[in-house]
């Protein structure tokens, strides 16, 4: 979708009342384009204000400033000075009405996922990259400077990525009880220091459900006391990957330990 | 105008780190009753809307109360912002003035229904309410009528969290915990845990606590969060530190956390846990 706006200068930058009355008599009267782009310009600042408000979604804040101008040409065609309302307050609902449709028309549907899961990605990787840079994980502000996003968006993608089981892993993605996964990499020889003896009886059956490597990431974790930057470069797998296949092994084992315990 | 007590309420300072922290909370309820994307985002930008003014406006600048109050009931979300503030003037209230009034436009257009009031003694309440199908007709467990208990703790603010049921913390808490833990510059490697402490919280609360509801009082500062879990049973709050097992591994509270106390005060405990992110 373009829209195709106008912006040469014009030399009614906030004109009166009049001036406005003027313009929208032109425009809606006589089809004078010139008083058209006037209106365009003179409210323009109005309509980004309003795309901005959505600017955390993750829609291109192009887009959305396209959509919302669709939004301002309805408003300046169907407004009607003569009824004694301002022109904001006729054209707030249009504009934003004109946004919603768009999100649920083939905004949502198509990109949120896409978009959220890109994000989720570019965090994941700068993680990477700061980490062995400074040698620790870095703070949500730390990565929002490096990557150029709101806080809230690196927050959004830290919790989006724990939902995403669809990311790849390095090693196959672990199974069932039959797994026999190793750790690779130099931790073969070890598995042995990672048995759990010091859970009891059914975590300790429940426990042979979950694959080795993740087990090995749990002992690491609660009984090594390992920072998770510390398991990935054990590991050899991201701090992100880390955290996703630590909540869900956790997750695993409550549900095994339920199991059981209903039995 | 809610008839019941709300299902969620934050008790917040009016900075706006804690705007974020409010649409987080929005995003957590609108995964548990299962709000269509566009519909969330309506939510989240007529309520932060309202947050906005009451962060730049209400205190001219200075720092107040802002209080989050969410209701799910009749199929519809309800959200109430409250401030302590100067309150609105009747001019701006109207939606007819440019001045401020943009903002009114837009909570205007995005809710159901929207009504302004002034506060009992000062401020201003900003009730919206939302079309939500999903929510049941009849109202889920929410919290009491009694307010947070809200500590006096040496100066430093406190974000107060209650949420009723507490099944509703399951995609709240975890949200809130990860934005503390940004806004207390904790790595991202100690905000997975201050999350997997959520994810403990919220799994085994119910057994500690009387009645379905959750209250979290929440300190930040930097590099560190110091939560108060209270109201609980007397004798529950050692024994959900101890026996907090969070997928067949015990005592994860207590690994997760760097210190933690018990004060005891009559028929109930408070549980405090300490964590820091010393690097």
């Amino acid at each position: 979708m373009s829209v195709a706006i106008a912006t040469h200068s014009l030399h009614i930058d906030r004109g009166t009342a009049e001036d406005l009355d003027h313009l929208f008599a032109q425009w809606q009267d006589r089809r004078d384009p010139t008083a058209r782009e006037a209106l365009v310009k003179r409210f323009m600042p109005l309509t980004r204000s309003l795309a901005r408000r959505y600017d955390r979604s993750s829609e291109p804040f192009d887009d959305l400033l396209q959509v919302a101008s669709v939004g301002l040409l309805k408003a300046l065609d169907r407004f009607d000075p003569g009824r004694g309302h301002s022109f904001p307050s006729f054209a707030v609902p249009t504009i934003l009405g004109e946004m919603r449709r768009y999100f649920r028309d083939c905004g949502w549907s198509v990109h949120v996922p896409r978009g959220d899961q890109e994000r989720a990605l570019k965090v994941r990787d700068a993680q990477e990259t700061l980490s062995s840079e400074h040698g620790h994980a870095p703070t949500v502000s730390q990565l929002s400077q490096y990557l150029e996003l709101e806080t809230e968006q690196v927050i959004d993608a830290l919790q989006a990525t724990q939902a995403y089981e669809s990311l790849s892993l390095d090693a196959p993605r672990p199974g069932g009880e039959d797994d026999t996964i190793t750790f690779g990499d130099g931790m073969g020889s070890e598995d042995e220091r990672y048995e759990l003896v010091e859970l009891d009886a059914t975590i300790v059956a429940a426990i042979r459900h979950i694959p080795a490597r993740e087990r090995a990431m749990l002992h690491m974790r609660f009984v090594e006391d390992l920072t998770q930057t510390e398991i990935a470069a054990r590991v050899k797998i991201s701090q992100m990957q880390v955290s996703r296949l630590l909540r869900r092994s956790l997750d695993q084992l409550r549900a095994l330990t339920r199991d059981t315990s209903e039995v | 105008m809610a008839d019941s007590p709300p299902n969620v309420r934050l008790n917040l300072a009016n900075t706006p780190e804690n705007v974020v922290l409010v649409r987080e909370m929005l995003s957590g309820v609108g995964e548990a009753v299962e709000l269509s994307p566009s519909d969330l985002n309506d939510v989240r930008t007529a309520v932060t809307e309202a947050c906005n003014n009451v962060v730049l406006h209400a205190y001219e600048g200075d720092p107040g109360p802002l209080e989050i109050e969410l209701y799910l009931a009749g199929q519809s979300l309800g959200v109430l912002v409250r401030d302590h503030g100067i309150g609105l003037s009747a001019e701006s209230m109207s939606l007819e003035t440019d001045a401020g009034g943009i903002g009114l436009h837009v909570i205007q257009t995005l809710t159901q229904t929207v009504e302004f009031a002034a506060g009992e003694e000062r401020g201003t309440d900003v009730w919206m309410w939302f079309n939500a199908p999903q929510v049941p007709p009849h109202a889920p467990p929410h919290l009491d009528g009694d307010q947070a208990q809200t500590l006096a703790l040496s100066g430093v603010p406190t974000t107060t969290i209650c949420i009723a049921p507490i099944s509703l913390a399951r995609t709240i808490l975890p949200r809130l915990m990860i934005t503390l833990a940004a806004h207390a510059h904790f790595s991202t490697d100690r905000i997975s845990d201050a999350q997997l402490l959520a994810d403990a919280l919220v799994e085994h609360a119910q057994a500690a606590i009387s009645g379905d509801k959750l209250s979290i009082d929440v300190t930040v500062e930097l590099r560190d969060l110091e939560l108060h879990i209270s109201p609980l049973n007397v004798g529950r709050a050692q024994q959900l530190i101890e026996q907090s097992e969070l997928g067949g591994l015990n005592g994860v509270i207590a690994q997760l956390t760097d210190r933690h106390r018990v004060v005891s005060s009559g028929a109930h405990e408070t549980l405090t846990l300490g964590l820091s992110d010393p690097r």
